[in-house]
C-alpha cells in the first residue's frame, strides 16, 4: 500500500467523511441556521464526487456529464439555501425563535 | 509505503492531502463553534477549500462557481439570516450537548462510506492524472445534453423565488 491520496479510495473517504460531518449536524444541531449549514456541507460531498469522478472518467462525454451535473447539483444548493433562509425568517417572525424544535404548527 | 517527503509523493498529492484535511476540519468547526457568525466564517473556508480542490481536479469552471455561488452569495446569505434574526450578532448559542447516538450514527454512516471506498480504490483503466476539459466543451454539453435539465432548474429557482418571497411578505400570522 503506497501513500497516494490521490486516488479513488482517497477521494471517496474525503467525501465520505464530508457527509458524515454533515449528517451529525443534521441529527443533532437544532438551530436552523446551523441545519443549513450541515446540509450544504453534505451536498457538497456530493458535488465533490460528481467533480472528481468528472476529471478521472475514462471518456470524455461522461466527464463533461459529470461536470453539468455539478452545476445543476450547485444550482439546487443554493435554490435550497434562499428558501430555507425564507423560513428561518418566517419561523424568526411568527416565532421568535430559530429553533427547529419550537417549529410545531404542523404537529397532530 | 513511502514516507513523507518521498518522491513517489506528487505535489498534487500534498494538495489534496492538505486541501482535505482543511476541508475535514472547517467543516467539523463550523457545527461545533457556538457563536453563529464563527460558524459562517469557517465554512466560508470550507467552500474556498473545497473550490481549490476543483481546480485542482482540472475543472476550473467548477471552481470559479463554487468561489461564486458558495464562498460569496451562500455565505451572504447566511450571514444576512444570522443579522436579522438575533438581538446581538456575536451571541452564543445554547450548549448542545453532544450525545453518543448522533455521533455514533455519523461515525458508521462514514465507515460505510469508507468501506466502499476501499472496496471501489481498486477501479482499473481509468485514466492515472485528471482530465482537463476546455470550458467551450463543458457548455456545449450543459445546454446540448443537459439542456433540459438546465430548463428544470430554472422552473425550480423561480418556483423557489415565489415561495421565498410568499413566506416573508408582511402581514402574515
Amino acid at each position: 500500500m503506497t501513500l497516494d491520496p490521490f486516488t479513488t479510495a482517497g477521494l471517496v473517504g474525503l467525501s465520505g467523511a464530508l457527509l458524515g460531518i454533515g449528517l451529525f449536524g443534521i441529527v443533532t444541531r437544532r438551530n436552523f441556521i446551523l441545519l443549513l449549514v450541515a446540509i450544504e456541507i453534505a451536498i457538497n460531498a456530493a458535488v465533490l464526487n460528481f467533480v472528481y469522478f468528472a476529471a478521472f472518467a475514462s471518456n470524455p462525454s461522461s466527464g463533461l456529464n459529470g461536470q453539468s451535473a455539478a452545476i445543476v447539483v450547485i444550482g439546487l444548493a443554493a435554490t435550497e439555501i434562499a428558501v430555507g433562509l425564507a423560513i428561518v425568517l418566517a419561523l424568526n417572525r411568527i416565532r421568535g425563535s430559530i429553533n427547529v424544535t419550537e417549529a410545531t404548527a404542523l404537529k397532530l | 509505503m513511502p514516507l513523507l517527503g518521498d518522491s513517489q509523493v506528487s505535489l498534487a498529492d500534498w494538495a489534496f492531502l492538505a486541501l482535505g484535511a482543511v476541508a475535514v476540519v472547517t467543516a467539523a468547526a463550523s457545527l461545533l463553534v457556538r457563536e453563529l457568525v464563527h460558524t459562517i466564517l469557517w465554512i466560508a473556508t470550507f467552500f474556498v477549500a473545497l473550490a481549490a480542490l476543483y481546480f485542482l481536479l482540472e475543472a476550473p469552471f467548477l471552481g470559479v462557481l463554487q468561489l461564486g455561488v458558495y464562498a460569496g452569495a451562500v455565505t451572504i446569505l447566511l450571514l444576512f439570516g444570522v443579522m436579522v434574526t438575533r438581538k446581538r450578532i456575536f451571541s452564543r448559542e445554547a450548549a448542545t450537548g453532544l450525545r453518543p447516538a448522533p455521533i455514533a450514527a455519523a461515525g458508521l454512516a462514514a465507515v460505510v462510506v469508507g468501506a466502499v471506498a476501499v472496496e471501489v480504490g481498486g477501479v482499473a483503466g481509468l485514466p492515472s492524472s485528471p482530465q482537463p476539459y476546455e470550458t467551450t466543451s463543458l457548455s456545449a454539453a450543459l445546454f446540448g445534453t443537459y439542456g433540459p435539465w438546465l430548463w428544470l432548474l430554472g422552473l425550480v429557482m423561480m418556483a423557489a423565488l415565489a415561495g421565498a418571497i410568499y413566506l416573508v411578505r408582511e402581514g402574515r400570522e
